[in-house]
């Protein structure tokens, strides 16, 4: 197809179409066979969605990788989840990291903060920034895990949804090309740290 | 012949994706005696942690490009030995851990993209293959007739990797600079399921 390198609305509909086609397969096997699937994709879409706290990260994380550019955008969304996952297993085996709510409350304000300023650090200070937040979600994931015979099914919504918000957060970063975009973004980024405040200023009153 | 080959695989999956839904439904009443034939094909279908490996394998294998297609052969291969070998051998409680760990594998060296050495790529397809076929032929019902199961369990196989296959292929083809990312981003996916999903499975085995 000539044109879809460049063409800023073309990688949008490729982008949401691709998340459509990742979701789809899963939703379809729901249905087939062992009732208890589908409940287990369900909980888990449900878990990162309805926590404000990841979500606002995660959204955080995809804006910032489009204000970075090239690379650090495509090294995003592939490293990610796998740290992510690392840390989901420190969590689901019970090995002790201490304030991990307060990390994650922290993530959105440095991330908030980042977009803010629209900051750009050398790519391995992101990418270890990024890679210490990932740890920290993914660990307050995995703690929350449910011991059911769905596990499967549960991940399989958990990546899921976590990618689809990646996604989500870059889209929104394509903003970035235009002047006024830019701007909103970082206007963006500020309401992203307030949250992180608000968090942290919650978990801290008690 | 790497042509041939996808074109045959092509259409053993078209021909079995239009058969498959219809012969499901007519198991009980038109195809007697067969049924057992179509219990092994959907049992790796309706279980994701089958479904999800295959599915690894065959972006894997697409990815890899033409010299993957008879490392897909001797993965389905690799089925059928395997799940043969479950009516005689004693089933392993933790081969179910191997069969989550083979979507970490596959889907790790997918978000990795480098080729891989040949002899290394049909040690993976052999050993996962094995214990992919040894699981699903453990699922066979008392009493089923496992020369109907069993090929039946090679058969979905054979299906779900050469589809992943033939659309990682015609995706890798085309020019946007995005889709080899996607496709990275989709084996990274399918990585950090495996690992969160053995993460639940060690806290279950570490009481």
């Amino acid at each position: 197809m000539p044109g879809t390198r460049n063409g800023g609305f073309n990688s949008i509909r490729h982008v949401v179409a691709l998340a459509a086609l990742l979701a789809f397969p899963m939703i379809a096997s729901a249905h087939i066979g062992q009732g208890d699937i589908g409940g287990g994709f369900i909980s888990g879409i449900a878990h990162p969605v309805f926590g404000l706290d990841h979500v606002v990260a995660m959204v955080a994380v995809g804006i910032w990788g489009a204000q970075l550019g090239a690379p650090a955008i495509w090294a995003l969304p592939v490293t990610f989840p796998l740290v992510m996952a690392f840390g989901g297993v420190l969590g689901g085996l019970g090995i002790p990291i201490p304030g991990i709510e307060i990390g994650i409350a922290v993530s959105a304000i440095v991330l908030g903060g980042m977009i803010l300023f629209a900051a750009r650090p050398p790519l391995w200070v992101a990418a270890v920034l990024v890679g210490i937040f990932a740890i920290f979600h993914g660990y307050a994931h995995g703690a929350e895990l449910p011991d059911s015979a769905n596990a499967i099914a549960y991940a399989v919504g958990f990546v899921v949804a976590t990618g689809t918000l990646h996604a989500l957060g870059i889209l929104i970063g394509v903003a970035n090309r235009w002047r006024r975009g830019a701007q909103a973004l970082r206007a963006g980024g500020a309401l992203i740290a307030a949250v992180g405040v608000y968090f942290l200023s919650a978990h801290a009153i008690g | 012949m790497s042509r041939h080959f996808r074109q045959a695989a092509g259409r053993a999956a078209c021909v079995a994706a239009t058969l498959l839904p219809a012969a499901a439904a007519h198991a009980h009443s038109a195809a007697k005696g067969i049924g057992d034939f179509y219990a092994g094909a959907l049992h790796p279908l309706t279980s994701l942690e089958h479904l999800l490996a295959f599915l690894a394998f065959g972006i894997l294998a697409g990815q890899q490009g033409q010299k993957a297609e008879p490392v897909l052969a001797a993965f389905c291969l690799a089925l059928l030995i395997g799940a043969t070998a479950s009516l005689w051998m004693p089933g392993l409680p933790w081969l179910a851990l191997v069969n989550i760990g083979s979507s970490v594998a596959f889907g790790g060296l997918i978000a990795a993209a480098r080729p891989l050495p040949q002899p290394f790529f049909y040690a993976l397809a052999v050993l996962f293959g094995f214990s992919h076929g040894f699981a699903n032929g453990e699922g066979m019902a008392e009493g089923g007739k496992p020369y109907l199961f069993i090929p039946g369990i090679a058969l979905a196989g054979l299906v779900v990797t050469a589809y992943g296959l033939i659309t990682t292929d015609w995706l890798l083809r085309r020019k946007a600079g995005w889709i080899r990312i996607a496709v990275r981003v989709a084996g990274s996916w399918i990585a950090a399921i495996g690992i969160l999903v053995l993460a639940v499975a060690g806290r279950t085995l570490s009481g």
